[in-house]
């Protein structure tokens, strides 16, 4: 069977046409007949009793749908890990922009006056607004003690190590909230009829996740609840489980209404009342030897889950295990927390814990090199995981990576050393100080430990009339490639060209459930089960006797229109099943963590300008091991999309909260790169294969979101000599620090000669 | 959307007295329109008070831009881009034009109005330093006449102006008086581009035998007006630009202005960036000064050279004798931005064997030897440009060799690029790129790098 | 029917959009962005932020790229208006649409339209222009997904091939 090769060549995006020529169909674009606007009424205050709440004049209510609690058929709840978030306020709200009531009405001009129009009366209640606080417990705003959920991480023997380690060294570290920012807001549109059942659409990445959710809500039955994915405009994590309320909430109007109902968010809404990155704290304690060796560590991670638990157990869970890096550590102890505060929920956000936390640990390794006297480079040879070593969960690292190898041609790419070498000479004369920053890093793909296994996940492949093959997944695109990778899978494995294949529009009701679009899972993981689900429709072909061995993708197509015509269908069902060696303890949260880990090393050169104390990146060297490139073009698209959001992250993405509640809530107001604010982005690609996944690859979807921040604050600590331990960086927070420092008066003397 | 339209008048008159009449109908009901930059986002959000706008976008009347012997008259319907793109206002009045460029996107730049910026009057309003130093008067109209008024008292308060009920800008008139002047513009914003300012400094400064003899300066962001630095300037003239004097005015500058925290920024940053930028542009000024005085040194002694001489002395610059001798035949050159027109003039004259002889000056990319075709100075030069290369690890070298041994076989001349600040990697990038151009493409792509190069050679040969 | 504060009356505006005369009675207040998406049913064009930020609305108005939801309807009466829609109708611009499947330029598509649109602007003024400019002419249009190096590229490669026919 010689065909051309499909995987790993850029063929063309499955839906790219559509989206070049404006046809692509997102939530917004679609509209139904009689279809009704929605809008939500929310708290404005973080914690309080309702206690009165008053549809004000002016407005003529009786041609308004209202909901409220008392409307919901089941569950007042959004059912994600727990129930413990409503779907609508009753009673008592625990954050600012809490939905309270629901409005509905044909003109969607009359619903901002209407939601200004109904008021609500509160009877405050104290309020937490930071982990510190949380901590101490004086306020209980969340279960018996404001915890969430706790890990705790053990590997060997820390408590004995402190004594004989040369160095013990201690830093805490923080990162702040982040904002997805995809360039579509949140939409969803409902509809309801009594055969029919309820049915929604919208902007999102996880249709079964909506399903579970609108089941409980509406007290539905499984095949009574159905949900289509749009195109999706952007995505990264803001859409995997939020959309949930959304589409709740259009549910609920639309069966009082027994009309469709659509609701938008304006960018305000969505910024303010959506869900963020976790703010994290990382405190490190680690005994070091006198040659730079980790011997023992104690990491504490406390993440801030906002008013109701959602995801942050698994975000804790991930960065929890990721704090240990690539580094081999003898002996361990993390301890992990999520506290709640009264803030809106914090979610799920490309990285889900593992930036925050390996922020933290990369700007350590930095901390420690200066301790021991090493450079940042030779302290990270000198720690680096070995193929047959143990991570911090005790996963031995089974694949041939040479991490140090991986280093030296950043090295080189990046022109490390000579570049580290001019700039300490330069910036000695110059007001632009320059610096070169490493990260080093990992990430793993998959669900954690077992949480393939219980997914289950289950994808299909059909054929269809005109004898072609259609993928039958709940994974979903927004820009990252799905369609077109899960395509070519299918198109190589069985010796088809690229546009036999194509991908049903993800609806309950169609496909099965392949698990969320989440944690860079679905190239490795989805993509392997598709693959053997291809395979299925041969096996099925031949076995019929309809066709042979060798065969041209005609005969393939003449094959499955035969079968069809014997037989009314043919479809494989594939489900996932735990590969054997892969062990994990999720009591002890022991074992094999993930199937398989990208790794990677980021290097960043800054200039920090100290007439306006803002740094400028001039070049990141992207440098990471996958597994195997299926697409060039996609692949190196998800690399520099998230190298930008990873510079966003640490320079320019501050939430400014007041009382629980974004205040720079606007595009303007919330900073993220523009065209004219990245450096040229350098992505370099190693392949090392990969058993778990589909023709060898690892997910990447993720990876790139760890490494920009650190390796930006490791250069601007090497620019300026000043350790920075928080990001965003901003540059007043720059300014501070340097005018605390005597330094401003070196500064103020230096000459300013310009190069 | 939190607006509903339908609770919106909106008025088009096509004439402005028409428009002036409407306000004097009415003052204080209608407001007015442009390019909506403004008044929209505040409509979209639901924050315009107004119910009843008129729309002054593109009034002829409002868009003229009239040029007299000592003064321009820029319509106040005028666009950020219709600055921009005016030749007479990039030469004599280039903060305008700059702060222009800072305004929003390109999009945004097209619709949104200078008379619009004046009298949103926003204290951190981009283009509002420059008109400050430009002496700008105000032509002010209404259906009772029109009236002129000095720029420097129209803002009163935090977004309060002395603009009548009744009243629009008609225009703004600058005068021709600054060509003498360094300009000198910086925004310091959140990012690179949509960015609303911290700071916002604009610059005019003279010397006079080494002396300063007017410093104007005018920031925007760091009071509820954007202020002049009255008493910065007055610390400042009369003197010598040296390290005392730029420390002086530094420290005078951040403690002169009134800036707040918000959302964007704090007040100690925005005093100490003040400062700083008041320390940049009195370095810049001496260096510029010192570096004009040079250049006028190099052009006179060449401008006064016989023409074979002329043209011998630049050749090295660019490698084409028919480049060097359009040049020599363009003198007298005055300045910088003379003779890199003229370059760029004689360039696009030049044949594709002009071309080929300029690339055949040059050494390969990542070769120590320059052809023995060139001339010492441009084999000094090209060791400068291709610093970087020379530096390169060991297989990129190879790569770099390998890459142009296939252009050459492709393309039959040796690879030009304006290496000067590329890696070596990204030099390889480019090379690997532009082998898959076609020829045509190709011999236009290098001959822009050759370009590109000579104006650099230039600019060394000015300072040498 | 609710009554608002002042009922202002629609307007009648006739304006040329993708080639076609439209003749429309909207409020005058009506956002462009608006009119195109409910009143014409030309969903290309996209809202990202409302306030003139992100560049997703950006259309062409007589040839000048705006932002669309900045824009009343009143001023577009007489206007000739190019949304995505009305692209592929010239020879040329097949060619960024074609170049920004080939480079990865779309990723989730939100911001295609308008970036598309800023692309076509900018290669109407400037031909050939370098990587500064196209990172200028397009800093008014916000992309989350690619960080833009893949759009510069599909704007480059257009470039070429629009020089060389």
């Amino acid at each position: 069977m010689k065909h051309a090769p499909i995987v790993g060549t850029s063929v063309p995006r499955m839906e790219g046409r559509a989206k070049v020529t404006g046809e692509a169909r997102y939530v917004d674009d679609m509209v139904l007949p009689g279809m009704l606007h929605g809008a939500t009424v929310r708290s404005r205050i973080p914690r309080g009793k309702i206690k009165k709440l008053t549809l004000g004049l002016g407005i003529d209510w009786s041609e308004f749908v209202i909901v409220t609690p008392s409307d919901i058929p089941g569950k007042n709840c959004i059912a994600l890990i727990e129930d413990d978030q409503p779907c609508l306020a009753d009673g008592l709200v625990n954050h600012p922009e809490e939905p309270i009531l629901l409005l509905a009405h044909p003109d969607r001009h009359l619903l901002p006056k209407a939601v200004e129009a109904v008021t609500v009366e509160y009877e405050p209640l104290p309020a937490v607004f930071s982990m510190e606080e949380s901590e101490t417990s004086q306020q209980i705003v969340w279960g018996a003690d404001n915890i969430f959920k706790t890990y705790l991480i053990e590997k060997g023997d820390v408590d004995t190590v402190w004594q004989s380690a040369d160095h013990i060294v201690e830093a805490e570290y923080t990162t702040g909230a982040q904002e997805q920012l995809y360039i579509e807001n949140n939409g969803m549109i409902a509809a309801f009829d009594l055969q029919q059942g309820l049915t929604v659409w919208g902007s999102l990445q996880c249709p079964y996740y909506i399903h579970k959710a609108l089941m409980k809500l509406c007290n539905l039955p499984a095949d009574r609840v159905r949900v289509v994915q749009m195109e999706t405009g952007g995505a990264f994590g803001g859409k995997e489980e939020y959309p949930s309320m959304i589409a709740a909430h259009a549910a609920l109007l639309a069966m009082k209404s027994g009309k469709p109902v659509k609701i938008i968010y304006d960018r305000m809404e969505d910024m303010a009342a959506t869900t963020k990155r976790h703010p994290s704290r990382t405190r490190h304690r680690t005994a070091v030897s006198r040659d730079g060796r980790i011997l023992a560590g104690e990491i504490d991670f406390t993440i801030d889950g906002g008013a109701y638990k959602t995801l942050s157990p698994v975000v804790l869970s991930r960065g929890a295990i990721h704090a240990g890096g690539a580094y081999y550590w003898p002996s361990i102890r993390i301890r992990a927390k999520a506290v709640a505060t009264n803030m809106p929920p914090h979610g799920a956000f490309r990285g889900f814990g593992a930036p925050q936390s390996l922020f933290a640990l990369e700007r350590h390794m930095d901390r420690i090199a200066q301790v021991v006297g090493l450079s940042p480079v030779e302290i990270r040879r000198r720690n680096f995981l070995k193929p047959g070593q143990t991570t911090t969960t005790g996963q031995t690292v089974n694949e041939e990576i040479d991490l140090c190898k991986l280093l030296d041609r950043a090295l080189e790419l990046s022109d490390y050393h000579a570049k580290k070498e001019r700039f300490a000479r330069d910036n000695q004369q110059s007001s632009h100080k320059k610096g070169m920053g490493i990260a080093a890093f990992l990430h793993g793909a998959g669900f954690t430990g077992s949480g393939e296994r219980f997914l289950g996940s289950v994808v299909g492949v059909e054929a269809i009339a005109d004898g072609s093959l259609r993928i039958l997944v709940s994974s979903t695109e927004f820009g990252q490639g799905t369609n077109t990778v899960l395509c070519q899978i299918v198109a190589e494995a069985l010796g088809l060209r690229y546009e036999d294949v194509s991908i049903a529009q993800p609806d309950t009701h169609e496909v099965p459930n392949s698990g969320p679009t989440v944690a860079s899972r679905t190239v490795m993981v989805v993509g392997k089960l598709v693959q053997s689900s291809a395979v299925g429709i041969r096996k099925t072909l031949t076995a019929s006797g309809m066709l042979s061995d060798s065969y041209t993708p005609e005969e393939f197509r003449a094959a499955c229109r035969n079968y069809l015509a014997k037989h009314g269908k043919i479809r494989s069902l594939a489900q996932y099943e735990q590969p054997e060696g892969i062990f994990w303890d999720d009591e002890k949260y022991r074992g094999e963590a993930y199937a398989a880990f990208a790794w990677a090393v980021y290097i960043a050169e800054v200039t920090t300008d100290l007439t306006t104390y803002s740094v400028t990146v001039n070049d990141f060297v992207a440098l990471q091991e996958i597994g195997k490139v299926l697409h060039p073009v996609l692949a190196k698209g998800q690399i520099i999309g998230g190298v930008a959001q990873g510079i966003g992250f640490a320079l320019y993405e501050k939430v400014i909260w007041e009382n629980g509640r974004m205040q720079n809530g606007q595009m303007t107001n919330y900073i993220m790169p523009t065209s004219a604010d990245l450096p040229p982005i350098r992505v370099y690609f190693e392949e090392l294969g990969n058993v778990h996944g589909a023709y060898g690859a690892k997910g990447i979807g993720e990876l790139p979101m760890d490494g920009p921040a650190p390796a930006i604050v490791n250069a601007i600590e090497d620019a300026l000599q000043i350790s920075f331990r928080s990001i965003p960086l901003l540059p007043e927070d720059i300014f501070a620090a340097l005018s605390e420092s005597a330094t401003l008066e070196t500064v103020a003397s230096t000459s300013r000669g310009r190069e | 959307m939190r607006a509903h339209p339908a609770e919106f008048e909106l008025l088009a008159p096509p004439t402005l007295p028409a428009v002036l009449s409407l306000l004097a109908h009415e003052p204080g009901e209608w407001l007015p329109i442009a390019g909506g930059t403004d008044v929209m986002v505040q409509y979209s959000a639901g924050k315009l008070a107004a119910r009843k706008l008129v729309s002054i976008w593109n009034l002829p009347e409002l868009r003229r831009i009239e040029i007299s012997e000592d003064e321009i008259r820029i319509g106040a319907g005028c666009t950020y881009t219709d600055l921009r793109e005016h030749e007479l206002i990039n030469r004599e009045f280039s903060l305008l034009s700059t702060s222009a460029s800072w305004t929003g996107g390109i999009a945004n730049q097209n619709r949104g109005t200078i008379g619009g910026n004046i009298v949103n009057a926003s204290p951190a309003a981009d283009s509002l330093p420059a008109l400050m130093l430009y002496d700008t008067d105000l032509l002010l109209a209404s259906a009772r006449g029109e009236r002129r008024l000095p720029y420097a008292n129209f803002h009163t308060n935090y977004r309060k102006t002395q603009l009548a009920a009744d009243e629009l800008i008609r225009a703004i008139c600058l005068k021709r008086q600054f060509s003498g002047y360094y300009s000198h513009a910086r925004k310091v914003g959140a990012r690179n581009a949509q960015a609303i300012a911290k700071v916002c400094l604009a610059g005019l400064g003279r010397l006079a035998s080494g002396v300063i003899d007017d410093l104007r300066l005018a920031v925007g962001s760091v009071a509820p007006i954007p202020m002049r630095l009255t008493e910065t300037e007055r610390i400042v003239k009369g003197n010598r630009i040296d390290p005392h004097l730029i420390q002086l005015a530094k420290t005078a500058a951040a403690a002169e202005v009134r800036p707040i925290d918000d959302i964007r920024s704090t007040s100690r940053y925005r005093a100490a960036v003040v400062g700083n930028l008041v320390a940049e542009f009195l370095e810049q000024l001496s260096a510029r000064n010192a570096q004009s005085e040079r250049i006028s040194q190099v052009l006179a002694r060449w401008n006064a050279l016989q023409p074979d001489k002329a043209a011998e002395e630049i050749l090295p610059c660019c490698g084409s004798k028919a480049w060097a001798i359009g040049m020599a035949a363009r003198r007298p050159l005055l300045d910088e931005s003379a003779l890199v027109a003229a370059c760029d003039e004689v360039w696009k004259g030049l044949t594709e064997s002009d071309w080929l002889e300029a690339f055949r000056s040059h050494p390969r990319i990542g070769d120590s030897h320059s052809p023995a075709a060139a001339q010492p100075q441009s084999a000094a030069w090209s060791g400068e440009e291709q610093r970087k290369v020379g530096s390169a690890g060991e297989d990129i070298k190879l790569a770099l060799a390998e890459g142009n041994r296939a252009y050459e076989q492709k393309f039959n001349r040796i690879f030009i690029v304006c290496a000067t600040g590329k890696s070596a990697p990204q030099i390889l990038e480019i090379l690997r790129r532009r082998l898959q151009n076609d020829e045509k493409t190709e011999l236009r792509e290098a001959a822009e790098q050759q370009r590109q190069i000579a104006h650099l050679r230039l600019r060394k040969w000015l300072s040498s | 029917m609710s009554q608002p504060l002042l009922q202002s009356a629609k307007c009648e505006i006739s304006l040329t959009v993708n080639g076609k005369l439209e003749t429309l009675h909207v409020y005058p207040m009506e956002r462009l962005l608006d009119v195109l998406r409910h009143d014409l049913g030309l969903t290309g064009t996209k809202e990202g932020c409302g306030e003139g930020e992100c560049g997703s609305c950006s259309v062409l108005i007589d040839g000048m790229l705006v932002n669309s939801c900045l824009i009343p309807a009143l001023q577009v009466n007489a206007a000739t208006i190019v949304t995505i829609e009305g692209l592929a109708t010239d020879g040329r611009l097949q060619l960024l649409q074609q170049s920004f499947l080939d480079c990865g330029g779309a990723q989730c598509g939100i911001c295609t339209p308008g970036m598309i649109l800023a692309s076509f602007h900018l290669l109407k003024k400037k031909p050939q222009p370098t990587l500064e400019e196209i990172r200028e002419g397009l800093s008014g249009n916000l992309c989350r997904c690619t960080g833009y190096m893949q759009i510069f590229e599909a704007v480059e490669q257009a470039a070429r091939r629009g020089a060389s026919t």
